[in-house]
């Protein structure tokens, strides 16, 4: 096994910026957005606050940031990765330069939004902070470069390196990996909760620190906060666990996205399953997280603790379907919480009903005529006391049932903020 | 039906709302995209500027956020713009007030539709608009929009590339961008100037493909998503589409 270097030059070859692309492309978040990053005078760049899409490839996902490893060589060995130690796989690194060159050469041709970089780790996770560190602070720096930039914490390195990085970060992530701990370390032995968990919450005591130190006019420190990714169905975690673990991960470290990421069997090993996750699983987890995170939902009403979402309803009807005394729903009085909690209602059509209320009494014929979507709503809402639906309950579920095919959730996920989720939403 | 048809411009268009109003049978729309069937009426609508500026100053009075609306809707390419403007303005002038949350009114939500997708184009070609680079530094993106965004575009890349000269160049209406770093002026794109790239352009424009190619996981297909997000008219100037190297030579 040889390990490819630059030999010199600053522009990266094909040959390893294919493997360093090929090793992160299974990262999931792929959002630029969050992070309102002005310009510094001559530099290059700003970050947009709501994320711009680049490009999509064709498994549907959106292009934002150039996505890279710094190398794929990797000491550790988590059982579900291609690039764990002791693979016989092509091995590359790229020095600081020939990112920071690549990174500014896609983004001043509009390629691109800013870099996501991560890396495997390379002899010790020090050394690999380091050469992390050395490359946002360069691009920073040396390079003017003012994009996006979304920097992979490495776990069991050094916190005051964790720091220095986050300076120059907008975004940083620790991934939780697997929804458990004992998954964690069934799996990825050498990455432990702690050498997770905490560098989250000092990054998380750092914004913090900082975003309250109004006095100086100091520079922002992660401004697009923390997220984190978790690997479904490679473990036996219910949705039910993993909701309240992302639940928590909102909570307590104030994560900005918990990104779901539906196992695929790339190696071979005894200790996972042969087949993959479905996407259905993916995108109903995603849906949830939805409504955890926008709908005033807890972790609790979404999933019971030892169940899956269900497969035939999104998890908004399945909670509507276990809740029939909260509906229905009155258009013309009910507050934004409530509008929310009906199923095909979202944010927008919300809104919609919201500010055209004022003027008037909404009739069914109005909400038509404002495209409101009512194919599931009709049956949870009523127009100035009148109800539209189907009357019995088996009917509802049959007629929800029908139409659950997966395209309207599609515009939940419209945005690029969370591009991934387009990629599940085939079903 | 009486068609009004103006030269095109907003002082056109405003004049038309000026001489158009009273008449029940109005339907305001640019010369060059006009429909006719047996029986309509046409009148020709003389541009005057004072007269302009009185329904300006009008639909000011009502909402002071009007004119700005109003000036995304008309960059619409869409057929039915400058009637869907006018029946806006009806509205508008009607009830002597802001009317946007009325959206259970055809004339307010149409309205509003059509100007969200102008947005929503002028967005994604935040994201799809690709320049590529000469020997001077100067770069260039030639494009070909639904709807005239040109000029809602050019702030943002200034933003972005400070100090960097560039050029954006709307092939359809033969306009040109024209930014020196600092600030920037519109100009009619002429034929015979030519870009030529810098020779590094076409290896970042390799690279790029390349990482494209490489990025997409094979195993989950999905090309009715890429499609819908990013549609196929787009892809004449993005070179990840192009597997020909899709150099620019000349202004068109
Ligand atoms: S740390 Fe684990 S997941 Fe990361 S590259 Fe190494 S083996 Fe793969």
């Amino acid at each position: 096994m040889k390990v490819c270097r630059s030999g010199g030059e600053r522009m990266i070859d094909e040959f390893r910026l294919r493997i360093l692309t090929e090793s992160a492309k299974y990262d999931v978040s792929c959002s630029s957005s969050g992070s309102a990053r002005s310009n510094t005078k001559n530099g290059l760049g700003n970050a947009s606050f709501h994320g711009i899409c680049h490009s999509f490839t064709p498994d549907g996902r959106c292009v934002s940031l150039l996505k890279i490893l710094l190398t794929n060589d990797c000491v550790y060995h988590c059982r579900y990765c291609p690039n764990r130690a002791g693979e016989d796989v092509s091995r590359a690194i790229a020095t600081p330069d020939e990112i920071c060159e690549l990174t500014v050469a896609f983004y001043k041709r509009n390629y691109i939004e800013g870099l996501f970089l991560s890396s495997a780790v390379y002899l010790t996770p020090d050394t690999t902070m380091d050469l992390l560190l050395l490359t946002v602070k360069k691009l920073r720096t040396e390079y003017a470069f003012n994009g996006y930039i979304h920097l992979k914490g490495i776990p069991h390195a050094d916190p005051a390196l964790v720091r220095e990085a986050a300076k120059y970060a907008d975004r940083m992530s620790y991934n939780v990996e697997l929804p458990s701990e004992a998954s964690l370390k069934l799996l990825a032995p050498q990455k432990t909760k702690e050498s997770l968990l905490l560098p989250m919450r000092t990054l998380r005591e750092e914004t913090k620190a900082n975003r309250e130190d109004r006095s100086r006019r100091k520079a922002r420190i992660l401004p697009a906060g923390q997220t984190t990714q978790m690997i479904v169905g490679a473990s036996p975690e219910t949705d039910g666990q993993i909701m309240r673990l992302s639940e928590a991960l909102y909570r307590k470290m104030g994560l900005k996205r918990v990104y779901y990421s539906a196992y695929l069997p790339v190696v071979r090993d005894s200790l996972l399953p042969d087949r993959g996750a479905g996407l259905l699983r993916e995108h109903r987890l995603y849906q949830a997280d939805w409504l955890l995170r926008f709908y005033g939902f807890t972790a609790e009403e979404i999933a019971p603790l030892d169940e899956n979402l269900p497969e035939e309803y999104d998890p908004k009807c399945a909670w509507a379907l276990r809740n029939p005394d909260f509906f229905p729903v009155e258009i013309n009085r009910a507050d934004l919480e409530a509008l929310l909690r009906v199923p095909g209602i979202g944010n927008k059509g919300a809104y919609r009903i919201l500010r055209a209320r004022k003027y008037g009494n909404l009739s069914f014929e109005d909400l038509k005529k404002m495209r409101v979507v009512l194919k599931r709503a009709k049956h949870f809402i009523t127009c100035c006391g009148k109800f539209y639906g189907a009357k019995d309950e088996n009917q509802i579920k049959t007629l929800l049932a029908l139409q659950d095919s997966g395209t309207e959730q599609l515009t939940f996920f419209g945005d690029a903020e969370s591009g991934m989720s387009v990629l599940t939403g085939q079903l | 039906m009486t068609y009004y048809l103006t030269d095109g411009t907003s002082d056109g268009f405003y004049s038309a709302v000026f001489d158009a109003y009273a008449d029940k049978e109005a339907f305001v729309t640019a010369k060059s995209r006009i429909q006719l069937s047996f029986g309509d009426r046409l009148v020709s609508v003389e541009t005057i500027e004072e007269k302009a500026e009185r329904v300006r100053k009008k639909l000011t009075l009502c909402d002071v956020h009007a004119l700005d609306d109003l000036s995304i809707l008309l960059r619409s390419s869409e057929d039915g713009t400058e009637q869907a403007a006018f029946l806006y303005i009806r509205e508008l002038v009607h009830r002597g007030r802001p009317v946007k949350g009325r959206l259970a009114e055809p004339a307010v939500f149409d309205a509003l539709d059509r100007i969200a997708r102008v947005k929503e184009e002028a967005h994604r070609f935040t994201g799809f608009l690709r320049f590529t680079e000469n020997s001077d530094g100067v770069l260039y993106a030639p494009f070909s929009p639904d709807h005239d965004i040109l000029s809602l575009l050019v702030p943002h890349f200034l933003k972005r590339l400070p100090g960097i000269p560039f050029l954006i160049h709307d092939k359809k209406r033969h306009k040109i961008a024209v930014c020196d770093g600092k600030t920037y002026t519109f100009a009619v794109a002429c034929d015979s100037a030519t870009f030529v790239p810098s020779p590094e352009q076409e290896e970042w424009e390799n690279l790029w493909k390349k990482y494209y190619r490489h990025v997409n996981v094979a195993l989950r297909p999905h090309e009715k998503q890429m499609r819908g997000s990013m549609p196929v008219r787009y892809w004449k100037y993005l070179p990840e589409k192009n597997q020909r190297n899709s150099v620019p030579k000349i202004f068109k």
